[in-house]
């Protein structure tokens, strides 16, 4: 059971209306046997391992409290992470350490016996273990006091909406969400409908119509460079629009029963610059990675040098965390080397500015950064994008060959479009774009909405319902769903 | 050496600015020395003049001069009665 499936809006139908017709104190059963079920359909038995990972990090917590000590405290919550990482690393990275060494065996002319294991991922451990190791060290650092009901605690490992992609939530925030009575609002209703509607428009319509164009081009071994500028373009759009939708879903359905959950994306192919990027783009994995990793390993350090390479370190970790290929490092690295090259350069690319009279207008200015911050995330996606390190070195030179660059190249490789899908995708893209322009000048696209006459209100919100009726694709998983 | 003074060198020092250049209107993100990677750099030098420890959300806060004063006050560093 997917988020985009019949099966799932019935099912989620059924919690809401359960949710709000037992009372207060039975909702976390409810909550938790609806999590467990989500799980179990997705991920089969691996709801056991996520069982062990609560439990584990349920005792752990309250371990760490106990004890009287600093230094003991950090030696329990270090046992709890390092405990929580080994789950981690063997579905997630066993393969690619076993992998790793047989091909530098294999170049030394070493003997090297483990063969190759058949490990299956399980869904979400990568989002889950995140969250749990921001627990144990949140109340290592006495910020949150160890959850003693194990129902709520077992529901912020585990609360469905969320599970499987996050937004990852640190339980100071989700924890007294669960403990208050939330009640029956037509708003939250409202909005949370209105939140996942967007998210099916945007996975369904976006999305799914783009994943099979841009897997045309990076599948095919003679694809011109031209194509893969173009696909890889593409690609962002659809990274965009997938791993936002399950957000918006993530973020709707939890709505509608009352909890707010963390926004993880401000438009981020919007942003001016690459620091400014990760403000704006999965927001909720950036802060994680700022406050567990980089501000740690940033203490005591009082020379730039020496920030760049916690920079470098935390960026190396990121690419890590979303796969576990050569592929990913190299991404991660890209960038770390970006935010470290444009801090190294600042001053100089701001007396380019002044020098080319860029400085004077403004706005002009802003879309130029605008431009070269997209190009050069696009630049970084042909290594997450590409199935191996040979094939992304090599697309990764196609898509900077200026000749791939040519308009004439570009115009002439839309014909991996068909012409309906093109007009297909144009259109909604085009409404996607406008739906961002009403976000840019207000607050919010829906509050703005909201202030509409009814009937633009709602020809609006039949038009995306309709839409993805009858133009949505479904059938390719959320990409993000596989980290 | 007083606190203020402490505290007035750990910008100098930090984000390799002149000693007139610090005053109340020092703003995290409005000089180009004091950037997110400078705020690092601050935030450390504060640090160990204050022997305190600033975590994220405090990071956060310390946004600009005033702000700074304010949040090491809160944290026991005293600039008046000193």
């Amino acid at each position: 059971m997917t988020f985009i499936s019949i099966e799932f809006l019935l099912f989620f139908a059924v919690i809401v209306f359960a949710y709000y017709s037992i009372p207060h104190r039975w909702r976390w059963v409810l909550l938790l046997a609806a999590s467990y079920s989500f799980y179990a359909s997705l991920s089969g038995y691996f709801v056991f391992l996520l069982l062990t990972s609560t439990a584990f990090s349920y005792v752990t917590g309250i371990l760490i409290e106990k004890q009287e000590t600093k230094k003991q405290k950090k030696k329990v919550m270090l046992v709890g992470i390092g405990v929580l990482l080994f789950f981690l690393g063997w579905f997630k990275y066993f393969n690619f350490v076993n992998d790793s060494l047989r091909a530098i065996s294999a170049y030394l002319n070493w003997n090297y016996t483990i063969p190759y294991q058949e490990i299956i991922l399980p869904i979400a451990i990568s989002f889950y273990t995140f969250q749990a190791v921001s627990y144990l060290v949140d109340i290592y650092r006495g910020k949150l006091k160890a959850e003693r009901h194990y129902g709520y605690f077992s529901i912020y490992f585990a609360f469905f909406p969320q599970l499987v992609a996050g937004p990852i939530e640190r339980a100071k925030k989700l924890l007294p969400q669960f403990k208050v009575e939330q009640t029956l609002k037509y708003e939250n209703l409202s909005y949370g409908m209105k939140r996942i509607a967007w998210g099916f428009f945007k996975k369904t319509l976006i999305a799914d119509r783009l994943a099979p164009i841009v897997a045309s081009v990076y599948d095919n071994p003679d694809a011109t460079g031209s194509q893969i500028v173009l696909a890889t373009i593409l690609f962002s759009v659809q990274l965009y629009a997938d791993f936002s939708a399950l957000s918006d879903i993530a973020i709707g359905c939890a709505r509608m029963l009352g909890i707010k959950l963390t926004e993880n994306f401000k438009q981020p192919h919007f942003a001016t610059s690459i620091g400014d990027f990760w403000n704006r783009w999965h927001i909720t994995f950036s802060t994680w990675l700022r406050d567990y990793i980089f501000v740690p390993l940033c203490k005591g350090k009082k020379k730039r040098s020496e920030i760049y390479v916690a920079i470098i370190i935390t960026f190396l970790i990121s690419g890590i965390w979303h796969g576990a290929a050569w592929s990913f490092v190299l991404w991660g690295l890209i960038h770390g080397f970006y935010r470290v090259f444009g801090d190294h350069t600042k001053q100089a690319r701001g007396k380019m500015a002044s020098f080319t009279y860029l400085d004077r207008n403004p706005t002009f200015h802003k879309w130029v950064k605008i431009a070269i911050t997209f190009l050069l995330v696009c630049f970084s996606r042909v290594f997450f994008r590409s199935d191996s390190v040979t094939a992304a070195f090599t697309n990764a030179q196609l898509f900077l060959t200026p000749s791939s660059w040519r308009p004439s190249g570009i115009i002439d490789a839309f014909e991996i479009f068909s012409l309906l899908d093109l007009a297909i995708f144009a259109f909604f893209f085009v409404v996607m774009q406008l739906f961002h322009h009403v976000e840019r000048k207000n607050a919010s696209t829906w509050n703005w909405l909201s202030q509409r006459p009814v009937f633009a209100r709602y020809a609006v919100y039949v038009l995306i319902v309709v839409s993805v009726l009858v133009f949505g694709a479904t059938g390719q998983g959320f990409v993000y769903g596989g980290f | 050496m007083k606190n203020i003074e402490k505290y007035r060198n750990a910008f100098v020092e930090a984000l390799e600015i002149e000693e007139d250049e610090v005053g109340e209107e020092l703003v995290l993100g409005e000089t180009s020395e004091w950037d997110s990677l400078g705020h690092m750099i601050l935030i450390s030098t504060m640090e160990e003049a204050f022997d305190v420890s600033l975590d994220s959300e405090w990071m956060s806060e310390f946004d600009s001069y005033q702000s700074g004063l304010k949040l090491l006050d809160r944290l026991g560093v005293d600039f008046i009665n000193e």
